[in-house]
């Protein structure tokens, strides 16, 4: 038992063992690579971005995604929710990629071909497809529920 | 119910085994692809001694390039989703039961920065915003074997459970029916959401997709010529070298005769014509028909030996991509041009006036434009 407890229920003991022999010079392989590139990597910068990632997701994108989730999901009823979730997701990533387009960091004044477009309206244009395929999802999922009435139900 | 009363956080059905199964399955083969594909646009960037990478099939790189980039954005919503799901566990008390599961733990660190730091570096790059000093393309690639080593660690670790949880059935499992409804409710607009970043980004090479391409960083037939450009010849200050009337085409090196040819000199030679894209490392590609010269040809010309290897330098006074490589193969192909012409048009400065570089299955960066020079090895 003691064993059991000494490693999460899903992970393998003898499949860990095995990554981490196959795995772990694959990182080193990296790690040196980025240690003897210095002069492009500029490791310890580069350290900063991999790890400073991680926390920005972990202290900023988590906390304020499901602070939203929780605000939303209290005005939601219980059918809407998956499409509604889904919706704030999608809305989400989109803002995300969205937003170094629709800032245009990357443009370069000296040639036209570079992001040509309106990112600002194609990213509320897209935005606006996503809430009306929830808008759909929802009313179908409605129906399903008053035609199957109790296909909802908490347990069978 | 659980499902309506809980919050979409920890206690949600969704935390559990089939959905990380799910979403890792999904990861398994995103970052699978981006690496496989990514070491090959490495190689061809920077062969190793040991290998020789092929001037054929014309179009593979602009597929393997695209292929990179569209994977990569299917994985964004993947990666979210996961680390959403598997929150809970990142977050429990003591954070390590034994040694083993704390090197565990600490595996995943380059895991999850990693991840995170490849989908978010490579959609900086694909929006050319650079808003760090390391150099993206080796920062890029180096992170992608720690992310990947960490990668084959978490496998070993979870492939046993994952398989486990994919192959069992919810229902016999006796797992609520609501909670299955929600699970693939979340699942399915996971994956609608993967297609719909798809869509969105990838209008700069699939052509057919552009209209509907919102966040796309290219629109095909815009820029001159209705061509799209990497750099500007204003960026590259290259203008008033380009534009010199000086200009002469220098063939040196190991041939018989050094050649010193003039723009004039240069079209009075057998010109061919070859439909070639061009592919960028960023994702986005365009075919044209290029007409110049052949580069064989030049070489025959001057001389050189048939398996003779060219660097081929631009007028550019700087940068990373001044010079480019042509192995044998590249530089005996018929269809690797000294191109002085798009679609029937002398080339625009911007596309490299008077010549520019253009060969089959090549990174764009590597189709050098404003060519000075070809030195023969």
């Amino acid at each position: 038992m003691r064993a059991k407890r000494a490693l999460p229920e899903t992970t393998s003991r003898r499949g860990l063992l095995i990554g981490l022999a196959l795995g772990l010079p694959i990182i080193g392989y990296g790690l040196r690579g980025a240690i003897v590139d210095a002069a492009d990597t500029h490791p310890s910068e580069l350290a900063r971005w991999v790890i400073g990632t991680a926390l920005a997701h972990d202290l900023v994108l988590v906390p304020v995604a499901a602070a939203i989730a929780l605000l939303v999901h209290r005005f939601t009823p219980g059918p809407a929710w998956p499409p509604v979730r889904t919706g704030l997701a999608a809305t989400g990533v989109l803002a995300l990629v969205g937003w170094p387009f629709v800032r245009g960091y990357g443009d370069d004044p000296t040639n036209p071909s570079v992001l040509p477009r309106n990112y600002g309206a194609g990213l509320a244009a897209a935005v606006g497809v996503v809430w009306l395929a929830v808008a759909a999802w929802v009313t179908w999922r409605c129906i399903r529920a008053r035609t199957t009435a109790g296909s909802l139900a908490p347990d069978e | 119910m659980h499902w309506r009363r809980g919050i979409p956080r920890h206690r949600s059905e969704l935390h559990e085994v089939r959905s990380a199964a799910w979403l890792g399955l999904g990861l398994g083969v995103t970052f699978g692809t981006c690496f496989l594909t990514g070491v090959w646009s490495h190689l061809a960037q920077d062969p190793p001694a040991w290998f020789t990478y092929p001037a054929r099939p014309a179009g593979l790189y602009r597929i393997t390039q695209g292929l990179h980039v569209a994977s990569g954005m299917a994985a964004i919503p993947l990666l979210l989703a996961k680390l959403w799901v598997v929150h809970p566990r990142f977050v429990e008390w003591p954070p390590a039961r034994s040694v083993l599961h704390a090197v565990e733990r600490l595996a995943l660190v380059p895991l999850v920065g990693g991840g995170l730091f490849q989908l978010l570096s490579g959609t900086l790059n694909v929006a050319r915003w650079y808003p760090w000093s390391f150099f993206f393309p080796r920062a890029h690639f180096w992170v992608a074997w720690i992310t990947i080593g960490a990668l084959v660690v978490h496998v070993g670790a979870k492939a046993a459970a994952a398989q486990d949880a994919v192959r069992r059935q919810p229902r016999a499992a006796g797992v609520a029916r609501a909670a299955t409804d929600d699970r693939r409710a979340f699942l399915g607009g996971i994956a609608a959401t993967s297609v719909g970043l798809v869509v969105a980004t990838t209008g700069g090479t699939a052509a057919a997709l552009s209209p509907v391409s919102v966040l796309a960083q290219r629109r095909p037939g815009v820029g001159p010529q209705g061509f799209p450009v990497n750099k500007s010849a204003a960026a590259a200050r290259v203008t008033e070298l380009a534009r010199d009337p000086t200009y002469r085409l220098v063939v040196e090196g190991a041939v018989d005769r050094r050649l010193e040819l003039s723009l004039d000199d240069l079209r009075a030679l057998p010109l061919r014509e070859a439909r070639l894209p061009i592919a960028c490392v960023e994702g986005w590609s365009a075919s044209a028909r290029w007409r110049g010269v052949a580069v064989r040809e030049l070489l025959a010309h001057a001389g050189a030996a048939t398996d003779a290897e060219a660097t081929v330098e631009s007028l550019q006074p700087g940068g990373r991509y001044r010079t480019a490589y042509l192995n044998a193969g590249q530089a005996s192909d018929r269809d690797t041009l000294l191109a002085v012409e798009l679609d029937g048009e002398p080339l625009h400065i911007d596309h490299g006036f008077p010549v520019r570089l253009i060969g089959p299955n090549r990174p764009g960066v590597l189709q050098t434009k404003w060519v000075s020079k070809l030195v023969v090895h």
